[in-house]
């Protein structure tokens, strides 16, 4: 009698015991592997489609069940991780790579480097340099902290530091997310205290976000738009995004921002992203 | 009226005849000097599946007659189809080889009660499909692709292993006594192809006559 040694599965599955990984990502997701297999996430078909066989229901009680593998409270649900809006600071802890570009209808442009990284349960630490055509006159550090996390629901502290040439930029913000039926809904509020009034005004920024996938693939469009008020200039950025990768790790965004108030001050601007989820709890492994 | 009806059929049934009579048919066996192979031992799930499998990679018996090998008519294109059933039985693919037509939506079916997954693999190594059976008795119809060999896996019983030839050419199954017919074959010479999932034969030429059949065997190896 032989053995066949062949393995059943060549892909390893993920460590569910991992609440790194197992908290991030919204239950659709989840759900969307199990009915889809593999392929409907961009992952491998050797997850097999039970679509076919379980009722929408017997796959939530499923999730549900898989989500109690993490043992230990405190981490945000992923249910409230939604799509990144262009402007508006999602409240979301993230691990991301982002390339913001953004241009002026007289052909000014800047383009902005993030780096994103969680740590702990719900913090996040993040790095931004915005590079001009006359270079690089700012770097910016933040911190934010999810204070609330639960069902559909999010709220976050943070305080965003810049550093100018001449003086330094103290902004403390708060950003929040929720859902309403299938529409995502963000708002962030900010204030920007300059440590040298001769140097820097100070501000007060908020946005406000509503957006709608057309799909529940990763690979989805994401329609949406923006509210963005800076004291008391106004502008509306309505905008797409899309998931560029299978598993929609790799996302771009592109929208215009169309002044409101003060046109002549403002300007229209073409503004978008490029991320990069470089840890991605669907894929990602010991 | 009846009797125009009577007449239409007897016309009708004439013609099949006609039809029938102006075609061939095509039988031979498949042998092999290669020996069947020991059986599998069973890791999982052994209260269903029992504690070993023969391994159907080569089913042959004692005077060498060859079964699961298919032989195909190249060119002879048959619009006949019956619906293809993968049926996951005592945790092997009952038959192990079948025949599909192209795009044909074929009929994933179990009878165990244990997770089943019937994933297809096309040539290439693609998935077509992989598709979850948990409990015995449900049907999940999913469409086969293009002409080609289609393998079977099962991604929670490594064993087991089936395959589905999609052809919308003329061909046959051998079966446990290694041998095949293949009718209502238009008369002509023909390439005869033979495929087996381990072993293998050389096409061989083939004329079909009308209204009496060919013999023509394959040796693989």
């Amino acid at each position: 009698m032989r053995k066949i040694d062949e393995p059943t599965v060549s892909v390893e599955p993920m460590d569910f015991t991992d609440c790194k990984l197992t908290t991030a990502e919204p239950d659709a997701d989840w759900e969307r592997a199990i009915a889809k297999g593999g392929p409907g996430v961009g992952l491998s078909p050797l997850m097999p489609a039970f679509e076919d066989s379980l009722t929408a229901e017997q796959i939530a009680g499923f999730v549900a069940h898989m989500r109690g593998f993490c043992k230990e409270g405190g981490w945000p649900s992923g249910n409230t991780n939604f799509p990144r809006p262009i402007v508006t600071e999602k409240a979301f802890p993230e691990n991301e790579f982002l390339i913001l570009p953004a241009i002026s209808h007289d052909r000014e442009w800047e383009l902005a480097g993030v780096y994103e990284q969680r740590f702990g349960k719900r913090s996040m630490v993040e790095f931004e340099v915005p590079v001009q055509r006359a270079g690089v006159d700012e770097i910016a550090i933040a911190f934010k902290h999810a204070v609330h996390a639960s069902g559909f629901n999010i709220v976050s502290l943070g305080l965003e530091t810049a550093f100018l040439r001449d003086t330094t930029v103290f902004e403390p913000f708060i950003s929040a997310g929720s859902m309403l039926r299938d529409w995502y809904l963000q708002g962030q509020f900010k204030i920007e205290l300059p440590a040298d009034r001769a140097k820097a005004d100070r501000a007060i920024v908020y946005n406000a976000y509503v957006g709608h996938d057309t799909s529940l693939a990763p690979t989805t469009w994401t329609l949406g738009v923006e509210l963005n008020g800076e004291n008391h200039e106004l502008a509306l950025t309505p905008q797409v995004r899309k998931g560029i990768t299978g598993t929609g790790a790799l996302a771009a965004s592109i929208g215009v921002m169309l002044p409101l108030n003060e046109r002549e001050e403002q300007g229209v601007r073409w503004v978008g992203y490029l991320l990069w989820e470089f840890l991605e709890p669907l894929r990602a492994r010991k | 009226m009846g009797r125009i009806l009577a007449l239409g059929i007897l016309g009708t049934l004439a013609c099949a005849q006609v039809t029938f009579a102006q075609t061939g048919s095509v039988t031979g066996t498949i042998t092999t000097s290669v020996k069947g192979r020991a059986p599998v031992r069973v890791t999982i799930d052994e209260k269903i599946c029992g504690n070993e499998l023969p391994d159907e990679a080569i089913v042959v018996d004692a005077q060498g007659r060859l079964a699961n090998a298919v032989v195909i008519l190249t060119g002879v294109k048959v619009a006949v189809a019956g619906e293809t059933v993968l049926l996951n039985e005592k945790c092997r693919f009952a038959p192990r080889v079948q025949l599909a037509r192209p795009n044909a939506a074929v009929r994933t079916t179990s009878k165990d009660p244990v997770l089943h997954t019937t994933q297809a693999l096309h040539e290439s190594g693609r998935t077509i499909f992989n598709v979850a059976l948990p409990m015995p008795g449900l049907n999940i119809s999913k469409p086969i692709g293009a002409a080609g060999t289609v393998r079977l896996n099962c991604n929670t019983h490594p064993w087991m292993r089936g395959w589905v030839i999609v052809t919308d050419d003329a061909a046959a199954i051998s079966g446990a006594d290694g041998k095949f017919t293949l009718e209502n074959i238009p008369p002509g010479t023909y390439e005869m192809r033979v495929w087996h999932e381990s072993l293998k034969g050389a096409p061989q030429k083939v004329t079909v006559v009308a209204g009496k059949p060919t013999e023509i065997n394959f040796q693989l190896k």
